[in-house]
């Protein structure tokens, strides 16, 4: 039996299968590329031949697309990234006392003592700093991201570059480019940046004790990781599903819940791979606040909607078992 | 004559007083409605491109009723308690409203000194000549306004929910519910308590700020600070939220100020701007709430205490 636990994050939408045993037997790394539902269809649809519906005990979403995923596959819960996180991280390791995790669009801290999340903190509202922005600085310098720690090892000579913001840090880079500076100083000045700011902004006046775990798409990058060590004076371990920790932890709770309540999964089955998933979005008129408001069809039927404030459509009911937790 | 009142900054702390005013003076009363996309959006198309979202917001309020009204209430708050000063913004707000929006009506630019009754007088007398010149109504008015201000005191104060948490912020985010996201509505839906800063009263935080090297340079910087404190060691609440605007100056003296006292409490610091995509404070308020849960739930769990921490030295 296993827990199926989806993540749809602003760059990748992850999906795990968990077992019992809280081993990591199927993961999943999907670009969402601003299609969430089309991310979690193609995710399932990898799945379906391999695994029967019956096979699903439970089913978690987390992410900020966790809404929308949790509408679609039927999900049991529907949590928080921090909390997905800080779970998943115990347990693997109920030694952990400070998670960094970097994602596509958010960077957070969490604060574990014993096993219990005691504070965390997260970007505030821009995204400097984050996965999507080194995305698009390796990119720029025509780098696959993959290989972009590797060449800030290979530095010698530090860059400072300014890490306050993404557009400052592009400009900074480009000056430095234009002076001739190689392009692994520029990366690993890149990187230094990033965690000066990080810890700087996220992290500021947090005790930051070891053991730390650093997770999310980020920890992929080796010299990330390396400025972080410098930094910190700490070892910081880099976990096997580094990138999929959200995932794994929405497949805990969504397993948790049920066991506490006694109740069978809400989830819908691999079958939904097969439907015909449409969002369209419309401004309703009713109130000058003029919200925006999401509507979620499958196979042209409206199976939920939200992003209205004043619960109008968001308090309608379906038979579909969408939760909001 | 029309008056026009824009539902913005200190409106939420004074609106009594200025509607009572003005109304009791036998003028017409136009306020602007409660912050909308509409209204977002002239804030942010009129103002400065530095101001911070509730200055911008004030501009869109006012733009929403400038056509309508004769004489445009901008109040220049210079300081509302002795020895004491507001966000300076306000002391150009006249300017920049005349400045940035084209085709504003007459605005109110006499200085607002709010220490005392004398000093409130004196605006009354130079802005209700507007309406009418018998000092003798100017009076009575005044006397119905004051009296309707400090009948009409603001602020949350819900104890005895399964969690209660201080919501701590510059009136005009914590009551206007478009800037806030509705957090207001949020929280309470998940059963929380809420309690603001008014409930503290002024005496107790006047005790509380004597611990500090400085005294407080604003009033809203004592006020938040000294309730925090009291409200923490009173043990009325679980947790702090502070809403602050992207780019508050004041905020980020307070946030820090806060966070230098209260060791591990937790306090969560929610910074908004422009965006209406909630997900990310419906995210950062989720987890904040589960965290707390779990701390109540393993009652109270707190770690060694951090070595606090005004001697300088950050753990960082």
């Amino acid at each position: 039996m296993y827990s199926l636990g989806v993540d749809v994050g602003s760059v990748s939408t992850n999906i795990v299968l968990v077992d019992n045993s809280g081993n990591v037997v199927e993961k999943l790394y999907i670009r969402t590329k601003g299609r969430p539902m089309e991310a979690v269809r193609s995710g399932l649809a990898l799945l379906k031949d391999k695994y029967d519906d019956k096979q699903i005990q439970s089913a978690g979403a987390t992410g900020s697309g966790r809404m929308i995923a949790s509408i679609q596959i039927g999900a049991d819960i529907a949590k928080n990234e921090i909390t997905a996180h800080a779970v998943a991280a115990v347990q693997l390791d109920p030694e952990v006392k400070t998670v960094i995790e970097i994602g596509g669009q958010d960077s957070k801290i969490i604060i574990i003592r014993d096993g219990i999340v005691t504070d965390f903190a997260m970007n505030t509202v821009c995204a400097a700093g984050t996965g999507s922005f080194l995305d698009r600085q390796a990119e720029r310098l025509e780098i696959p991201i993959e290989e972009f720690g590797d060449h800030a090892l290979n530095a010698t000579v530090p860059v400072r570059i300014a890490g306050r913001c993404a557009v400052f840090a592009e400009s900074d880079m480009i000056h430095k480019q234009q002076l001739g500076y190689a392009t692994c100083d520029i990366i690993s000045g890149l990187c230094e940046a990033l965690v000066r700011n990080y810890l700087s902004n996220v992290a500021k006046g947090k005790e930051l004790l070891s053991k730390v775990l650093f997770q999310g798409g980020v920890a992929a990058n080796k010299g990330i990781r390396k400025a972080f060590e410098n930094e910190l004076q700490l070892p910081v371990y880099v976990p096997p599903h580094y990138d999929v920790m959200g995932a794994i932890g929405a497949a805990i709770l969504a397993k948790e819940k049920l066991e506490r309540e006694k109740k069978k999964t809400m989830f819908k089955g691999f079958s939904v791979s097969d439907d015909e998933f449409k969002s369209r979005s419309f401004i309703c008129g009713g109130c000058p606040n003029r919200c925006e408001v999401v509507c979620v069809l499958e196979n042209q039927k409206a199976i939920g909607y939200f992003g209205d404030r004043c619960g109008k459509y968001n308090n309608r009911s379906f038979s579909s078992p969408a939760v909001y937790v | 004559m029309r008056i026009g009142i824009p539902k913005g900054l200190l409106y939420y702390r004074y609106h009594a007083f200025f509607e009572t005013f003005f109304s009791k003076l036998g003028s017409e009363i136009i306020v602007s409605e409660q912050t909308n996309k509409d209204i977002l959006d002239m804030g942010v198309q009129f103002c400065v491109d530095e101001a911070c979202l509730p200055v911008k917001v004030f501009h869109g309020h006012a733009a929403s009723i400038k056509d309508r009204c004769d004489y445009l209430i901008i109040p220049r708050i210079m300081s509302v308690c002795i020895k004491e000063y507001i966000c300076p913004k306000f002391c150009g707000l006249p300017e920049m409203i005349i400045h940035s929006i084209p085709r504003v009506p007459k605005v109110s630019v006499e200085p607002l000194y709010m220490r005392n009754e004398k000093e409130l007088f004196r605006w009354c007398l130079s802005s209700g000549s507007v309406v009418t010149k018998d000092s003798a109504v100017i009076k009575r008015a005044f006397i119905s306004a004051v009296t309707a201000q400090k009948k009409g005191r603001a602020g949350i104060n819900e104890q005895g929910r399964k969690l209660t948490v201080m919501l701590a912020g510059h009136p005009y985010i914590i009551y206007d519910d478009y800037l806030n996201m509705g957090i207001i509505n949020k929280l309470r839906a998940k059963g929380i308590g809420i309690i603001t800063e008014e409930s503290v009263g002024d005496g107790e935080t006047r005790e509380e700020v004597k611990k500090l090297v400085k005294k407080p340079f604003w009033t809203f910087q004592r006020r938040v600070f000294g309730a925090a404190c009291v409200l923490l060691r009173q043990k009325l609440i679980d947790g702090i939220i502070y809403l602050s605007s992207f780019a508050c100056g004041i905020d980020s003296v307070i946030i820090d100020l806060i966070r230098h006292f209260i060791g591990n409490f937790p306090m969560l610091v929610i910074k908004l701007d422009e965006h209406t995509g909630e997900a990310g404070v419906d995210t950062r308020v989720e987890a904040f709430i589960d965290m707390l849960e779990r701390r109540v739930f393993n009652e109270n769990y707190n770690p060694s205490p951090r070595e606090c921490v005004f001697s300088g030295q950050n753990p960082v």
